[in-house]
């Protein structure tokens, strides 16, 4: 595998993206864990969130403002998890061996599944909203703002799912637990219900460094709330593509390491 | 016209692991091997003999510490050339596939990893399934299947691309004498009627034997003996490849 897409017959590429993708959607409708991962926690975040706000009786806009993050962590989770999932179904099957010797590079090995993540992550939304709207008399921001917003958790759901494989890569699948952590953690660090300037300095710096923090602040000013960066689409959607470019380099080269260590072949038995 | 498929000379190989507590077990140390095009070649050895490390070097799955590699004439340096790996492809015993797709779904999926797809897609799917005599088990899962099954599967993956160089690693391990000498038959039909070269790893005697023009025997990351069956056995001065095989295993 490698990242050099270039002299490749277009079509071909395009079969391989296709098929990395068309083998996420198999695995998706065949396996009820990968139901339950769009279907039942989200649910239960949209639900408690929303009991929640009602017990607490927080005005239309506050309560919309929660059951937004709740859905975008829950999109968020859906398309990282996808991400992430493309390279462990090929560790869980035991079947990364013969992935790794067809001409498939690290680009198509990540953005096959990063295409339909981004499919589900996006029914995953249209379902979540119309439950919130349904139950909880949810509305969201307008339109650009959302878009905009939407775009960038689905830009950092390919950049923690990227990060698991990463790390799977270097220290094997015993690992593979961070596939859940890191989105999880990063929602805490990125403030997800709350603006970054509420957390302690060290952390509040450290969610300066990552792009959903700058997504989360825009996507707050759709309710009302003031901005506490300048430029947070610039810089979240910057950083994002900088990590992107990073992180395809340091697959590139845990891949390699692995071949060299002999994980690769660990990772297949 | 170059007839050589594969030339090794001096293949080095050394696993590491550890990352605070850094291990190492030397798998391979200095093949040098040279496989012409057309042959049926058997390397034989016990387990762990490193026969398994050699064939993933020679499919680009794992690097080596040193040593040279030619491959269907391309020299191999540190990254393997995707060029390559469309012209050669490996089956192993105790294959694994993705457990939810089936037969067809997983013979489609590889076929269009090496760049295959539409119609041409289909008909080689559909092909290949015959050959292995796998048509009623087209939509059966890969976790319904049963081993000889998972092993035709695996052969029939193989054969996806149209290799010139097909690496077979212990193809029948595990697997029913009936359904060994259907495997057996397939490979010999490979390189007969096919014209593939196969590249075939064993530590089964009657297989090397049956299969094999020549055979390298390999032992603790080394080769210790290769020429034809008949070579191999007056070098021991064995009646059958079996005493062949005892004998080169116990020398030092």
């Amino acid at each position: 595998m490698s990242l050099q897409p270039k002299n490749r017959k277009i079509p071909a590429v395009f079969g391989r993206i296709f098929a990395l993708a068309y083998r996420n959607y198999v695995f998706s409708i065949r396996n009820i864990s990968a139901v339950m991962e769009v279907l039942f926690w989200p649910v239960i975040g949209i639900v408690s969130i929303g009991m929640m706000g009602s017990f607490l009786k927080v005005n239309e806009q506050m309560l919309a403002f929660l059951l937004t993050g709740a859905i975008m962590s829950g999109v968020l989770q859906v398309v990282q998890l996808d991400v992430a999932f493309g390279f462990l179904y090929d560790v869980w099957s035991k079947s990364l061996k013969q992935t790794l010797m067809s001409p498939v590079s690290s680009f198509e090995y990540v953005i096959g599944p990063w295409l339909f993540s981004m499919i589900k992550g996006t029914a995953a939304f249209v379902f979540l909203s119309l439950l919130s709207l349904w139950w909880f008399k949810f509305y969201l921001p307008p339109p650009f703002i959302f878009i905009l917003s939407f775009g960038g958790v689905m830009l950092s759901g390919l950049i923690v799912g990227m990060s698991v494989i990463f790390f799977l890569v270097i220290f094997g699948s015993r690992i593979d637990v961070v596939a859940w952590m890191i989105s999880v953690l990063m929602m805490l660090i990125c403030g997800i219900y709350y603006p970054v300037t509420m957390l302690p300095s060290g952390v509040a710096f450290i969610a300066k460094l990552i792009p959903l923090t700058y997504f989360l602040e825009y996507f707050r000013t759709g309710y009302g709330f003031p901005l506490n960066f300048a430029h947070p689409l610039i810089k979240g959607y910057g950083l994002s593509f900088l990590y992107i470019a990073v992180l395809f380099f340091l697959i590139e080269t845990a891949l390699l390491r692995a071949r060299k260590t002999g994980m690769i072949v660990r990772l297949s038995e | 016209m170059d007839e050589t498929a594969v030339k090794a000379q001096g293949i080095i190989k050394t696993y590491r692991s550890g990352i605070f507590k850094k291990r190492e077990t030397k798998a391979l140390l200095g093949i040098d091997l040279e496989v012409r095009k057309g042959e049926l070649f058997g390397i034989l050895g016990p387990n762990g003999a490193g026969k398994t490390t050699f064939l993933n070097i020679i499919m680009g799955i794992l690097g080596r510490d040193s040593g040279t590699l030619l491959i269907l004439g391309e020299q191999i340096a540190r990254s393997f050339p995707e060029r390559l790996k469309m012209r050669m492809n490996m089956s192993s015993g105790n294959a694994n596939f993705p457990w939810s797709l089936t037969v067809r779904e997983n013979i489609i999926f590889y076929g269009m990893l090496y760049g295959m797809g539409g119609a041409k897609l289909s008909k080689k799917a559909d092909e290949l399934m015959e050959f292995v005599s796998l048509e009623q088990y087209k939509d059966r899962r890969f976790d319904e299947l049963s081993t000889g099954n998972k092993q035709k599967l695996a052969l029939a993956k193989s054969l996806i691309n149209s290799p010139e160089l097909l690496l077979l690693d212990e193809p029948t391990t595990g697997m029913d004498p009936d359904i060994s000498a259907k495997i057996r038959a397939m490979i010999k039909d490979i390189n007969k009627n096919r014209g593939i070269t196969v590249l075939l790893t064993t530590h089964y005697m009657k297989e090397a034997e049956e299969l094999c023009g020549r055979i390298a025997f390999i032992k603790g990351g080394a080769i210790r003996a290769l020429g034809t069956k008949e070579e191999l056995q007056t070098m021991v001065n064995a009646r059958d490849m079996e005493e062949a095989f005892i004998e080169l295993a116990a020398e030092e």
